[in-house]
């Protein structure tokens, strides 16, 4: 069976058998227990099918350089002394049950963060036979956040949003073609064939997202409207970032600059 | 107890103030990825480089509309599409404080039209690809007349294209096979 447009996104889920939703009268206590937990909230964390990125980072967000205890966060041994619950991973098959047994456990009120790219959407596991997709196919989330994993910093602020400490600043974006629109040629005075040796040479010498970054720095310079010839704005620019790695992969490029003689 | 207290003295306050204070990141930090939907050309090269399914794209072909959809919930910050992306419009950026209460905040859509095809009228391609394209050929010396010849070609979809070859070697082969014999 074809999915449908939203679950191919990801922006709708299936909920899965036995999922819990939330009740008025609980959502209105869960307010209350925001007033309240500022001072403390104890976290109970349930990996549902992850990889454990995420727990090395929650792990993380507690050591002393990011400190989340501070702020009170203290990861806890039982759902039963949670406040909030912090469901890791995709839902899987097999730890659905787990999952609902750990949320119904915990206290009323409690909140439940989603963390991570699985925890939020099933992430790259998302069409796997034995996943349900993320938390919010069987319990009702109050925060996701996203990342894979989310650095400590992501996490502390993330925490933050939840206690309502800080606002979300992600906001969902929707963008229509105007008319005459129309997308801007990337350097547009240097010919292709040459584009394609530079982007591939510096590929190849740096990886792939560091080599296609240095490949636009390297065209920029070359195509800069400037009365110093090129190698001697080459030098120049080399001098002031004294940077061997990058000496040694612009070398190498402005030799295929060389080697053709209309450039 | 004094040397303890000496060395705590020593090194000094390691925790870091965020969120007190902005936390900086690490130059080579992948965070949330930075669309420029007017730079765009709706080419889908980000959404076949995808592991993560966090791009995707629909077509729409009764609207005539192509759907480009970003969730970055399903994101895994791996960069491959700003590998692939011709014209620059997605590159990550050093942003990461994107936890959020609703999941519709998570996604970034932008919608583009198409071109219809000269000969069936069914929306094929992008209009922006089009014209990038031919922008493109222009630009590496094509004359402007002979860009717009070739606009025919690139606004026929590739089932008109393929019949149009067919057909026009039906009319061709049997005079070639006359001359020949």
């Amino acid at each position: 069976m074809m999915k449908s447009t939203d679950t191919h996104a990801g922006t709708n889920t299936v909920p899965a058998p036995g999922a819990i939703s939330e009740s008025e009268q609980i959502s209105t206590l869960k307010q209350t227990l925001l007033k309240r937990i500022r001072r403390s909230a104890f976290v109970f964390r349930v990996d549902c099918g992850g990889c454990n990125g995420c727990e090395i980072e929650i792990f993380a967000a507690i050591t002393p350089i990011f400190d989340a205890e501070r702020f009170g966060i203290k990861l806890v041994a039982s759902p039963r002394h949670a406040d909030v619950l912090l469901y890791t991973g995709a839902m899987t098959r097999a730890m659905r049950l787990p999952g609902i047994r750990a949320y119904n456990a915990a206290p009323d009120p409690k909140i439940v963060i989603s963390y991570g790219a699985c925890g939020c959407t099933g992430g790259i596991f998302h069409d796997l036979y034995c996943v349900w997709g993320g938390t919010e196919s069987i319990v009702p989330v109050d925060v996701y956040i996203p990342g894979c994993p989310p650095t400590p910093a992501a996490t502390i602020y993330g925490f933050a949003m939840a206690l309502g400490l800080l606002d979300q600043k992600l906001k969902a974006h929707h963008h229509t073609q105007g008319t005459d629109e129309e997308a801007t040629l990337t350097h547009p005075h240097i010919p292709l064939q040459l584009r394609v040796a530079l982007e591939r040479e510096a590929r190849r010498m740096s990886g792939y997202r560091q080599g296609r970054i240095l490949a636009n720095r390297f065209m920029a310079l070359l195509a800069l409207e400037d009365a110093a010839p090129f190698p001697e704005r080459l030098q120049r620019h080399l001098d002031s970032e004294g940077d061997p790695r990058l000496s040694e992969v612009f070398g190498r490029l402005n030799k295929i600059v060389l080697r053709r003689p209309q450039w | 107890m004094f040397k303890l207290l000496q060395e705590i003295a020593r090194k000094g306050d390691v925790t870091a103030e965020y969120p007190f204070a902005p936390f900086p990141v690490s130059r080579n930090f992948r965070g949330k990825p930075e669309y420029a939907p007017t730079n765009c050309i709706a080419c889908a090269a980000c959404t076949i480089a995808c592991p993560a399914n966090a791009l995707t794209m629909t077509t729409d072909p009764v609207a005539g509309s192509r759907t480009w959809m970003l969730n970055i919930g399903r994101c895994v910050f791996c960069a491959r599409c700003e590998e692939v992306c011709p014209t620059g419009a997605i590159a990550l950026s050093n942003r990461f404080e994107l936890a959020v209460r609703s999941k519709a905040d998570l996604m970034m859509t932008a919608e583009f039209t198409l071109t219809n095809c000269r000969f069936c009228r069914t929306p094929f391609a992008p209009t922006k690809e089009v014209n990038y394209v031919i922008a493109r050929l222009v630009r590496q010396r094509l004359p402007q007349e002979e860009a717009e010849r070739r606009r025919e070609l690139y606004e026929t979809c590739p089932e008109c294209r393929r019949h149009a070859n067919v057909m026009s070697r039906c009319r061709t082969l049997p005079a070639q096979e006359a001359q020949a014999a």
